[in-house]
């Protein structure tokens, strides 16, 4: 029992502007002390009415549409539209199509996930390991903006399948930049595993229970961290996941480190991915050539965006514009998540934790 | 191949007596992807009950307003709450959902996407202009935001919702922005800088006098 006079809690914004948040979300945090008691959040500081303007546009403008809903998972967004419009329209990629359809999705994981880490090592304060691992992330932005012309938006996808080709110099050049990003990799997991500074900030840190991970519906690392083992590529397969070797990494803890260290074990995933695609890759066109009209008809698509489960629904009509577009992205169902993670935290770890789940405003609030 | 339940229709069949219309089909992949339009919106609750069940996860709630069927003319003089039996009794212009819901364009569809262990399995059900829905949040913690970002787009009720407040757009922003024309140099007003500086600096003079 306190014998000063004074209120038992505080109450503190963090955001939507704030140096530590990445994203303008506004945190309104009532403490105890250092202690977090109760969090509200409060959304819309990036809210730009995209889903409305689908409906303006024909199905093929809205592939370039779908890319600017967000820079770190671009490439799963026209993917995922692609992919309804193809259902309904009852087009088949071809093969060769379908394999760079997956490589231009996991070269986009492998940097989705270095950038995400990065950050969380910049908020625990160690700069020097937050450089390093931009520059080990670099080698990857440098392959994008080599293969594709664009480091974050690459324009991959179109309806039928891919816009982009490899040839042999591309493909002995990817795998080059990939034995880099491998060997660096390796280097940050055993370094997650044992230094010091990076274990005593991370470690039991923001944890989600695999209890309440069910309640609020989290997916992708979020949710493999708790210990759901579920993965959009292996459960719902599309492109040619179905045919690779694709290891499901889930941890069991629930806290911080397991989330970075579920993202670590995946780039390594990703990348042994990519080389079987790159080895087993069909010959043949890379799209169908054509610009077919979508009929009418709906239909719900799903893929494994970095961050989890990215779902699609299409509705078309007889005009050249869908009827209606909506998608969810994985941080939309993750945001809720904060309020158990953040319960009892110290104020100290809240910038931390809100980046473990990788958050993206710009996918929520579309 | 499909996860889904085999006796997953009749079990649904069961839990919504107003009817249902249910289909499946199953991809290349042995992904299944299953519709279920129900006849009675009220029968949501029992529906979502039996996928919660089965360990089903709810991914997305779209909310949609049909266009009405282009050999029809607009008509929008009748609202009707139960709309099966009106349509048994005085079959009207208006074409209906099976459920009996008119199609005149001004009625609202709602469709729960769920995922059950990798297959997807949407619930339709239909919602007339001026009517409302039961919330999922009892069952689904997860509709919370999905449902506050419906009654923002969109003039669709939500009963019992712990938590009716916007999700995205402000207050001062007109309720039901998916069902009107907005302009687009109204739509991005925010980005004209010299449109958003005058506004500021009006604001600011008013605020120092």
């Amino acid at each position: 029992m306190s014998t000063h006079d004074v209120p038992e809690t505080f109450s503190i914004p963090v955001g939507p502007l704030h140096v530590a948040l990445e994203e303008p979300m506004y945190f309104k945090i009532d403490v105890k002390g250092e202690t977090v008691s109760h969090i509200d959040i409060n959304a819309g500081h990036a809210h730009r009415g995209i889903e409305y303007l689908t409906t303006k546009r024909t199905m093929y403008q809205n592939v370039v549409l779908t890319e600017r809903i967000c820079s770190l998972c671009s490439n799963s967004h026209p993917q995922t539209f692609a992919m309804a419009a193809e259902k309904i329209a009852g087009i088949e990629v071809p093969e060769r199509g379908i394999y760079l359809r997956t490589v231009a999705d996991e070269m986009k994981r492998v940097t989705s996930h270095l950038f995400n880490v990065a950050l969380l090592v910049h908020l625990v304060g160690y700069e020097t390991y937050f450089m390093h691992m931009m520059q080990v992330r670099e080698i990857g932005q440098d392959m994008l903006e080599s293969i594709f012309g664009n480091r974050q938006d690459i324009g991959a996808m179109c309806i039928g399948g891919v816009r982009y080709d490899l040839d042999d110099k591309s493909i002995a050049y990817i795998k080059g930049a990939l034995d880099k990003i491998e060997a660096e990799t390796k280097d940050i997991i055993k370094t997650f595993k044992t230094n010091g500074s990076i274990l005593r900030r991370t470690k039991g840190v923001g944890v989600l229970t695999h209890a309440d991970a069910i309640t609020c519906g989290v997916v992708g690392p979020v949710a493999r961290a708790s210990g759901i083992d579920y993965d959009v590529r292996r459960e719902a397969p599309y492109a040619a996941y179905d045919r690779l070797p694709l290891v499901v990494h889930s941890l069991t803890d629930g806290d911080v480190w397991s989330r970075a260290m579920v993202r670590l074990e995946e780039i390594l995933t990703s990348i042994d991915l990519l080389r079987v695609c790159l080895r087993d890759l069909p010959g043949g066109p890379v799209n169908i050539n054509d610009r077919p009209d979508i009929p009418p008809g709906q239909a719900v698509t799903r893929s494994e965006a970095p961050r989890g489960e990215v779902i699609y629904y299409l509705r078309t009509n007889d005009t050249p514009q869908p009827e209606r577009v909506k998608w969810r992205v994985p941080t939309f169902m993750n945001w809720d998540s904060l309020r158990f993670m953040l319960q009892d935290a110290k104020v100290a770890d809240v910038a931390m934790i809100v980046n473990s789940i990788d958050p993206c405003l710009s996918c929520t609030e579309r | 191949m499909s996860r889904l339940p085999q006796d997953l229709e009749a079990r649904l069949t069961a839990a919504a007596p107003a009817g249902i219309e249910y289909s499946a089909d199953t991809d290349q992949y042995g992904v299944t992807v299953a519709w279920l339009g129900l006849a009675s919106a009220a029968d949501l609750s029992p529906v979502a009950a039996l996928l919660k069940e089965l360990g089903a996860r709810l991914s997305m709630i779209t909310c949609t307003q049909p266009s009405a069927p282009e050999e029809e003319e607009e008509d929008e003089d009748e609202e009707s709450e139960d709309g099966e039996e009106k349509a048994e009794a005085a079959p009207k212009e208006t074409p209906k959902t099976f459920g009996g819901t008119p199609l005149d364009g001004t009625s609202y569809e709602i469709d729960y996407h769920f995922d059950i262990a990798g297959d997807a399995l949407t619930i339709i059900a239909y919602v007339p202009q001026g009517g409302s829905i039961a919330s999922l949040t009892p069952l689904f913690r997860n509709a919370d935001w999905h449902e506050r970002e419906m009654m923002e787009l969109y003039a669709v009720k939500v009963t019992d919702h712990p938590d009716p407040r916007r999700l995205f757009l402000d207050a001062s922003v007109d309720g039901a922005v998916l069902e009107r024309l907005i302009p687009f140099s109204t739509l991005v007003n925010a980005a004209s800088t010299k449109g958003l500086w005058e506004r500021l600096t009006a604001a600011g003079k008013k605020g120092a006098a």
